[in-house]
């Protein structure tokens, strides 16, 4: 699992994915664009990409890219 | 024998709830924002005095001036609401009178929602097909409005009324369409009734009723006696077995999404739309979309969205149409209408 690979799986559940500027380290919830809607999306993409499931409340208990990439991580290894 | 579609006429309400009103009512909420997401601008909302019977009257009415249709021709007619005037009788029955259709004509109403036109369609194919009936009308009616809680403004957004009037024969003669209707595709999983549901509205929890549910900042969250709906869930229902349903679907068509000129899904709203035709690798120019007036009008999204689509294209021969819905239940349902 690549981190740059995430990133980018990452930015196309944005509406205005293919002109955001964003890091690792980015709080997504503090892009402008992001919303529940968005959140949405970015549980279905993990599921389809790395077939791992994120319940609502680990959800919620990310606050980086990089959180929720260390969480599917930590579940691909159980 | 085959059953085609023949001229499908909607009525909306008169009353408007667009931005501005919901705007005032919640200033905290970034209205403009959602509704470039959701794509609904406008939702028309039935009269205090008018139900479900109402609107299936007014499009009933409406579809036999528009088509010249005489009503002594209908010989079933198939009531989709979830918003019936009684639980009993059956609010078919109630029309039948009111519109004045022969005492011979059989008369049903049957509870979905989202996808309810795609199942209306089913029976009327049935009922055509085996000879029951010749000129089946499918109606579609909802007021979900009269169920939503007034501080509810995430489902005030998406919900609008309306009723539609389809009309199912098994000749194609007179109509403009000549649409038959091909195979279908069904799904269920009730494992989800409680995602979409008004928990006090049946028999098993008839006396009860509820206060509001609100979170810490005193926002509304829900109230058992209104409309609840789990977006989440829904949107994972869809995300996940819309897809397989549409290859379902095309398999017992015995075509491929090439072979298809237009998709038309369940307008729920436009971000979930894109959403789930990225998903079913649909082209854009091949996916119609038809709510921003309107909103989700529940059963009756398909055969408006179907109506608009039609009246501004010259049809070729072969034109086919997929046809989707999927909600409340958990239902979903697909159907190949061709031209012919």
């Amino acid at each position: 699992m690549e981190p740059n690979v995430f990133l980018e799986n990452f930015k196309k559940q944005f509406i205005d994915g293919d002109k955001l500027e964003i890091a690792m380290k980015t709080e997504f919830r503090q892009i402008e664009s992001y919303d529940s809607l968005t959140g949405m999306t970015i549980i279905v993409m993990i599921k389809d990409e790395y077939n791992v499931d994120i319940t609502d409340n680990e959800y919620k208990s990310q606050k980086s890219i990089n959180d929720l990439f260390n969480l599917i991580q930590s579940k691909l290894k159980t | 024998m085959k059953a085609y579609i023949n001229g499908i006429s909607y009525y909306l309400p008169k009353s408007i709830l667009d931005n501005v009103q919901l705007s005032n009512q919640f200033p905290e909420w970034s209205i403009d924002k959602i509704s470039e997401k959701t794509g609904i601008y406008k939702r028309h909302i039935s009269e205090d005095n008018e139900y479900s019977s109402d609107m299936g009257i007014n499009v009933i009415e409406q579809f036999l001036i528009e088509y010249n249709v005489n009503k002594e021709e209908i010989d079933f007619l198939l009531f989709c609401t979830q918003s019936p005037d009684y639980l009993l009788p059956t609010t078919a029955c109630l029309i039948q009178d009111k519109v004045g259709f022969k005492k011979t004509c059989g008369a049903l109403d049957f509870n979905l929602g989202c996808s309810g036109y795609i199942y209306g369609l089913g029976l009327a194919k049935g009922l055509v097909e085996t000879d029951q009936a010749r000129n089946v009308l499918l109606v579609t009616s909802e007021t979900y409005s009269k169920f939503i809680h007034k501080r509810d403004k995430s489902n005030r957004t998406i919900f609008g009324d309306a009723a539609t009037a389809t009309l199912i024969t098994s000749e194609p003669k007179r109509n403009h369409y000549k649409f038959s209707i091909g195979n279908f595709a069904y799904g269920t999983d009730g494992s989800g009734y409680d995602k979409l549901i008004i928990k006090n509205s049946g028999v098993k929890h008839k006396c009860i009723t509820s206060s509001d549910l609100l979170d810490e900042e005193g926002n509304f969250i829900s109230n058992d006696d209104y409309i609840f709906m789990d977006g989440k869930e829904i949107f994972n229902f869809t995300a996940f077995e819309v897809p397989p349903l549409i290859e379902r679907l095309l398999k017992v068509n015995g075509i491929t999404l090439d072979d298809v000129s237009m998709h038309i899904f369940h307008q729920a709203n436009e971000y979930m739309l894109n959403f789930i035709r990225k998903r079913c690798k649909i082209p854009e120019v091949r996916f119609f979309i038809s709510l921003n007036d309107i909103g989700n009008t529940v059963s009756s999204t398909i055969p408006i969205a179907l109506r608009r689509y039609l009246d501004n294209l010259k049809l070729e021969i072969n034109h086919k149409i997929l046809l989707a819905g999927f909600g409340v239940g958990l239902s979903l349902g697909g159907v190949i209408i061709n031209l012919e």
